[in-house]
């Protein structure tokens, strides 16, 4: 329902485009998409399938140490080769935690997908020889892309926004595919979609694992910037955000996460340098938000477009 | 042998908090089926409105003054948002007691600021009772006192008493115990106050032991989640017998492994998960 209307895409392209001429600051908008990214791949969980995954910095931290620890150790590295890694090392920490979480069930495996990722962040807090600790990892380079050098922040932007704008779209041809309809099935109705036949176990799995991929790759671009993986990459605050963005953005649609991204990186960018206890002001925000606007602020959109046929948010956890 | 004894014993005061906020937790998301992912800062507040009552005044008020009111707290909370967001369902109250956690944080850097705090043990519990060659503090001894009585007094409340059955029942079927004529809803909130307080004063008790710092629920919020994975969910005895269990393991490991004592309890919840998904106590 989504590659129906490639009008909504284009625009998007066109944002992402013009954003560096409009606002002079190229590693916030490169963040702003990374953090698109981090809430996309929640999104797809919550939004399609109707799962709360408490725990996405695990994915994004697996991605964000794989690849910098590449980076680090390992000369001359191609840049989409340590995407590729962290995408693997993402999807294949999401496979074991989202396997093992749906073990339990509704609320049970919300909570496991979080135990999980204070295990995870413990685990990397531990083990310094490997991850720095809370020192963080350093010395992570960024390599050119096919003999184009990316040191510049403009045109790091503009290569992150690349990769950005690529998985989006294979992410909305994929919520538009049959397995996408799917996991909308299961959402609605988990016990009539086994009936139907299909094993939900799988798809459930298989869509927390390419959200865990899709998180990898935007730790590796996370680390690709900073030139640094700092620990925060893989702590529960994280999580944390990851869950605001999508939810302020609205989980019933796709572009809800990009929305929620942008608004969530001005406003931290913004409210943070005005009051140092602005996290106060935005546990009220998305309080409200919960209790009020369901859809988010996608929501606001689709209400003065009435014509539009509107997603109703998922009503249920997983 | 010494240090195994001692760590043996650090490990049942780590324990018993951790059943107390557990046996909370388990009221509130076993029974009443609320997924309260805040528990962990109603016992950071707990902590901090100790901090407060000890510095002003003394120990003893503040023991009954945290779970008081940071219960008061929680009677507003789920009285006000949370039961309006059961027909939402639950993922909007974790999302909404995810919103608490991000408010109580700031809030309690804003009113007791982000640095550390902590306190004296009270000096009439100060010192040690001689137990062979070691020597355990009077004040650890009087947490596990009291924690023991909380829980035994909670477990008795639930199985042994009137309200605690009308409580159980509507648990079971609501409309029926409503129509029998009960306002069962309001039993509830209080119950949600109860589970609440409980984690406060598990966070008053440990305040002489640790200190305070603004980040501490969060630690907590996912101990007691592990100890509930592993005693079973729903289960009272589960979350007493984990909550020590995973005590115990914590402390011990630092003498084997310090480094790995958090990761050894995650790998344990791992464990029973895989061996034993409805937890050692569950029944689902």
């Amino acid at each position: 329902m989504n590659v129906a209307r490639p009008g909504a895409f284009l625009v998007l392209v066109a944002l992402v485009a013009v954003a560096p001429l409009v606002v002079h600051y190229p590693v916030l908008l490169t963040q702003a998409l990374i953090f698109g990214l981090l809430a996309a791949a929640f999104n797809l969980l919550l939004g399609e399938l109707g799962f709360l995954s408490f725990g996405q910095a695990t994915f994004n931290g697996l991605g964000a140490y794989a690849a910098g620890l590449l980076l680090v150790h390992v000369a001359h590295v191609p840049i989409l080769v340590a995407l590729l890694v962290a995408a693997l090392c993402g999807a294949g920490g999401a496979l074991v935690v989202g396997a093992l979480s749906m073990q339990g069930a509704g609320v049970y495996a919300v909570m496991l997908t979080f135990a999980f990722n204070e295990l995870a962040f413990y685990l990397a807090f531990q083990l310094r020889d490997l991850t720095g600790g809370d020192n963080g990892l350093r010395g992570v380079v960024r390599p050119e892309f096919i003999g184009i050098s990316l040191a510049g922040e403009n045109a790091y932007y503009y290569f992150v926004a690349a990769v950005f704008l690529v998985v989006f779209y294979a992410l909305l041809r994929l919520i538009d595919s049959p397995f996408g309809h799917v996991l909308r099935a299961i959402r609605e109705n988990e016990p009539r979609a086994r009936a139907i036949g299909y094993d939900t176990r799988r798809f459930k799995v298989t869509a927390f694992t390419i959200s865990g991929a899709v998180s990898g790759i935007a730790g590796a671009a996370y680390a690709m910037l900073y030139g640094f993986v700092p620990l925060e990459v893989v702590n529960f605050d994280t999580s944390t955000n990851i869950v605001i963005m999508g939810l302020l953005g609205g989980t019933g649609s796709p572009y809800g996460a990009i929305v929620g991204a942008a608004i969530f990186t001005l406003l931290s960018d913004r409210l943070s340098r005005l009051w140092a206890h602005w996290p106060l002001l935005l546990g009220i925000l998305f309080c409200t938000v919960v209790l009020t606007l369901r859809g988010g602020v996608i929501e606001i959109v689709h209400r003065l477009r009435p014509s539009t046929p509107r997603r109703k948010a998922p009503l249920r956890s997983g | 042998m010494e240090l195994v004894a001692i760590e043996i014993l650090n490990g049942i005061v780590l324990g018993v908090i951790y059943a107390l906020v557990a046996a909370g937790l388990t009221l509130i998301f076993g029974m009443l089926d609320i997924p309260n992912f805040a528990h962990g800062s109603f016992y950071a507040l707990g902590a901090y409105v100790a901090y407060t009552a000890m510095t002003h005044a003394n120990f003893p008020l503040a023991l009954v003054a945290a779970p008081l009111a940071v219960g008061t707290l929680g009677l507003i909370v789920d009285a006000l948002f949370i039961r309006r967001l059961a027909r939402a369902g639950h993922t909007y109250q974790i999302l909404f007691t995810l919103g608490i956690v991000l408010i109580v944080q700031e809030a309690i850097v804003l009113i007791w600021g982000a640095d550390p705090t902590s306190v004296d043990v009270p000096a009439a519990l100060s010192g040690g009772i001689a137990l062979g060659p070691i020597s355990f503090p009077y004040y650890r001894l009087f947490l596990v006192a009291v924690a023991a009585v909380l829980i035994a007094a909670v477990w008795l409340g639930l199985e042994r008493t009137k309200l605690g059955a009308i409580i159980r029942a509507g648990i079971e079927d609501s409309e029926m115990v409503e129509a029998i004529g009960y306002d069962i809803q309001r039993l509830f909130t209080l119950v949600f106050a109860l589970g609440v307080a409980l984690a406060a004063i598990a966070g008053a008790l440990i305040l002489p032991i640790r200190g305070g710092q603004p980040a501490m629920g969060n630690e907590l919020n996912a101990i007691s989640f592990v100890v509930v994975v592993i005693g079973g969910l729903g289960s009272y005895a589960g979350a007493v017998v984990g909550g020590i269990l995973v005590g115990l393991v914590q402390s011990l490991m630092t003498l084997i492994l310090p480094s790995a004592s958090e990761v050894a309890i995650f790998a344990a919840m791992v464990l029973v998960l895989l061996l034993r998904p409805q937890g050692l106590f569950g029944t689902r």
